[in-house]
C-alpha cells in the first residue's frame, strides 16, 4: 500500500472513531441519540452532551495528540534521536511548570491563553537548556540526550511539587493544580478545544512547510549544510514550533505520557521517515491513539476512574518491547 | 575565480585552536589529496571550507566571494561535501539519501523534475549502487553506506567535490573505482579536495598533495615532491623511501 493511501485510511479511520467517540459512552446518550442529534430532534439537555460535553472533549483529545505526536516526530529528526520527544527532552515537564506556576499564582483567571502562554514559557527554558547541555561538537548523542533530560526532568518536576506545596494553604488553586497535574480530558470546554487547536494550526503549518529540511536534518549537521540548509537557524525554529505544539496541548490536558515517543515510530513503520508523508501519518495516528485511549476511559465505568496517561502507557510500553524485538532481528540480519 | 580559497584560516574549537594559520586553494580541473597526522585539523579545514565552522581569522572564498556571503542553496550547488559520518539513525533507503542531493536546485514545495532522475540515476550508477539502493541504511554496510554518501554528493552536480575519507570501508575495487571517478570529475573540469590517510591509493591520481601539520599547512606541491622523505619525516614522524619507479604506476611510500 502506498503512503499516501496508508494517510488516508488513518484519517477514515479517525472519522469512524470520532463518531464512535460521540456515541458511545459507559453512561448517557449513546450511538442511537447521535444520529438524532444530527438531525436536530434531540432536546436541549441531551443536546447539550454532544455540543457542550463530547464534542470539546473530543476536538481536543484529537488535536492534543496530533499536537504531541508532530512535536515528537520533529523533536526526533531536529535531534537526530530516535529517543527525543516532549517528555524525555523536558519540554512537556517545563510546560507543566509554567502552567502550574500560573494556576498556584491565581494569574490563569486572568485570560484564556494564560496558562498556555505560561506553559510554552516553561517548555522554552527547560528545552532550552536541554539543548545546550546535550549538544556536543553540534551533535546530540543519544546518552548525554537522555542524561540531560533525565537531569532536568527530575529537577523541574521537584520544582513542580514545591510550588504545589506552596499552595497547599489555598484548598482551591492546590486542588485545581493537582487535578490538571494528573492529565485527562474531564470538563474541557469549548474554550479548551479552542487553545489547544490553535496550537496546533498556528505551530503545525509552521513546521510543514521545512519537511524536507526535517529529512536533512537526520542526517549530520555538517551534511544537511552542504545541502543548503542552515541547520542551526532551522532547528532553533523546529524547536520552537515543537515546544508550541507540546505547551497548546499540556495546558489543557495536564500530562500525557509516550504520545510524543510512540507514535512518531509506529507512523514510520507505516509510511517510512520521509517527513513529507511521516508528518500527516503521525498527526492523524496522534490523533487515533488520543480519541482512542480517552474512550476506553470513558467506556469503563466512573468509580474506576481511569486516567487517559495510564491508557495511552498500556500502548506505549508494549510498542517499544515491539520495536526492541524489531531492531534485535535487524541486527541479527 | 574558479576556485575555492582558504587563507591563513585559524579556527578554534572549545579551547583549542585546531587550525592554527592553514591556506589552501582548491582549483577546477585540479585533483588535491589533504594528509596529515590524527587530530592535525584535516577534517576542520574541509568544515572550514563549506562553511560549516566560523574562523576566528582568515578566511574562505568561494569564486572570489566570502563562503558565508553565499545564500545557502546556491552555495550547496557548488560545493558538495561528504563528512566522515555517513549513518543516519532512520531508515531511510539509500534512494532516498541521494535524491536528499537535489535539495540545492529545488525550492521547499517543488517536486523533483526529470533532469533531477536524470542525475541521480547517474550518481547510483557512479558508484555502482544500483543493487542496494532500495535498502534502508541501517541495513547496509559501511562501505555500500559510504557510496550511498559519495552519490548523494554527485547528485548535487556541484563542480567542488569535498571529501572526508571516501574510502574507508570500502573493499579494493569500489575504492579505486572511486579514484577513478573523482579523476574523472576533474578532467571533467571539476575540483576535487579528499582528506585521507591512504596515501598510496590517492597520491599516484592525485595533482597536487597538501600537507597539514599541527593546523598550520606545511607544503602544497605535485605528490612526488609533497611526498618526499624530508616532508613524510616532519609531518608523520615516520621514515619512508622516496617513491620510486615510473610515476604513477609504480608510486609506493
Amino acid at each position: 500500500m502506498t503512503a499516501r493511501r496508508v494517510v488516508g485510511w488513518l484519517a477514515l479511520t479517525l472519522v469512524v472513531l470520532a463518531v464512535l467517540y460521540l456515541g458511545c459512552s459507559y453512561e448517557g446518550p449513546g450511538i442511537a441519540s447521535l444520529f438524532v442529534w444530527c438531525t436536530g430532534g434531540l432536546d436541549e439537555v441531551e443536546g447539550y452532551v454532544f455540543t457542550g460535553l463530547r464534542l470539546p472533549r473530543l476536538l481536543v483529545a484529537a488535536c492534543g495528540g496530533a499536537s504531541l505526536a508532530l512535536a515528537g516526530a520533529v523533536m526526533q529528526a531536529t535531534f537526530r534521536n530516535p529517543l527525543a520527544s516532549p517528555d524525555l527532552v523536558g519540554t512537556a515537564a517545563g510546560a507543566a511548570l509554567g502552567g502550574a506556576c500560573a494556576i498556584v499564582l491565581q494569574i490563569a483567571s486572568l485570560g484564556l491563553v494564560v496558562v498556555p502562554a505560561a506553559s510554552l514559557l516553561g517548555a522554552l527554558v527547560v528545552t532550552g537548556l536541554v539543548f545546550v547541555l546535550a549538544r556536543a561538537h553540534g551533535r546530540f548523542a543519544t546518552a548525554t540526550l537522555l542524561l540531560a533530560g533525565i537531569a532536568l526532568n527530575t529537577l523541574v518536576g521537584a520544582l513542580t511539587s514545591f510550588v504545589v506545596t506552596l499552595s497547599f494553604d489555598n484548598y482551591t488553586a492546590s486542588s485545581n493544580v493537582l487535578f490538571w497535574l494528573m492529565g485527562g480530558l474531564e470538563s474541557r470546554t469549548w474554550e479548551h478545544a479552542v487553545i489547544t487547536a490553535a496550537g496546533l494550526v498556528v505551530f503545525g503549518l509552521a513546521v510543514v512547510p521545512r519537511r524536507r529540511e526535517l529529512d536533512l536534518l537526520t542526517l549530520h549537521d555538517d551534511t544537511a549544510h552542504s545541502l543548503g540548509v542552515d541547520a542551526p537557524r532551522v532547528r532553533r525554529w523546529l524547536v520552537l514550533c515543537a515546544c508550541g505544539l507540546t505547551a497548546a496541548t499540556v495546558s489543557n490536558t495536564g500530562g500525557i505520557a509516550f504520545v510524543g515517543l510512540v507514535v512518531p515510530h509506529l507512523a514510520r513503520l507505516l509510511v517510512g521517515p520521509a517527513h513529507r508523508v511521516l508528518l500527516p501519518a503521525a498527526a492523524l495516528l496522534g490523533a487515533i491513539l488520543m480519541v482512542g485511549s480517552d474512550l476506553v476511559c470513558r467506556l469503563t465505568p466512573p468509580t474506576w476512574n481511569l486516567r487517559l496517561g495510564v491508557v495511552t502507557a498500556f500502548f506505549g510500553a508494549p510498542y517499544f518491547l515491539f520495536l526492541l524485538a524489531r531492531n534485535r532481528r535487524l541486527e541479527d540480519s | 575565480m574558479n576556485s575555492l580559497v582558504a587563507t591563513d584560516l585559524r579556527v578554534q574549537l572549545g579551547a583549542r585552536e585546531v587550525l592554527r594559520g592553514a591556506t589552501l586553494a582548491v582549483q577546477r580541473g585540479r585533483f588535491a589529496l589533504l594528509a596529515g597526522r590524527n587530530g592535525a585539523g584535516k577534517s576542520t579545514l574541509l568544515r572550514a571550507l563549506i562553511g560549516a565552522c566560523r574562523p576566528v581569522a582568515g578566511g574562505v572564498e568561494l569564486e572570489g566571494r566570502p563562503i558565508a556571503a553565499w545564500p545557502h542553496r546556491e552555495r550547496a550547488r557548488r560545493v558538495a561535501f561528504v563528512p566522515q559520518s555517513v549513518d543516519t539513525p532512520f531508515e531511510f533507503t539509500g534512494g532516498e539519501i541521494v535524491r536528499m542531493g537535489r535539495y540545492p536546485h529545488h525550492g521547499r514545495d517543488e517536486d523533483l523534475a526529470a533532469a533531477d532522475a536524470t542525475a541521480i540515476a547517474n550518481a547510483i550508477a557512479a558508484v555502482d549502487a544500483a543493487a542496494f539502493v532500495h535498502r534502508p541504511m541501517p541495513t547496509l554496510s559501511g562501505g555500500e553506506q559510504r557510496r550511498i554518501a559519495v552519490a548523494r554528493a554527485l547528485a548535487t552536480e556541484a563542480p567542488f567535490l569535498l571529501l572526508d575519507e571516501p574510502t574507508a570501508n570500502l573493499d579494493l575495487e569500489h575504492a579505486l573505482q572511486l579514484v577513478a571517478l573523482l579523476r574523472r570529475h576533474t578532467d571533467a573540469g571539476g575540483a576535487v579536495l579528499v582528506a585521507s590517510h591512504d596515501l598510496n591509493l590517492f597520491a599516484p591520481h592525485c595533482d597536487d598533495v597538501a600537507l597539514l601539520h599541527d593546523g598550520r599547512m606545511h607544503t602544497v606541491a605535485p605528490p612526488l615532491e609533497a611526498l618526499s622523505p624530508e616532508h613524510v619525516r616532519t609531518v608523520f614522524g615516520v621514515t619512508a623511501d622516496a617513491p620510486t619507479g615510473p610515476f604513477p604506476r609504480a608510486f609506493r611510500l
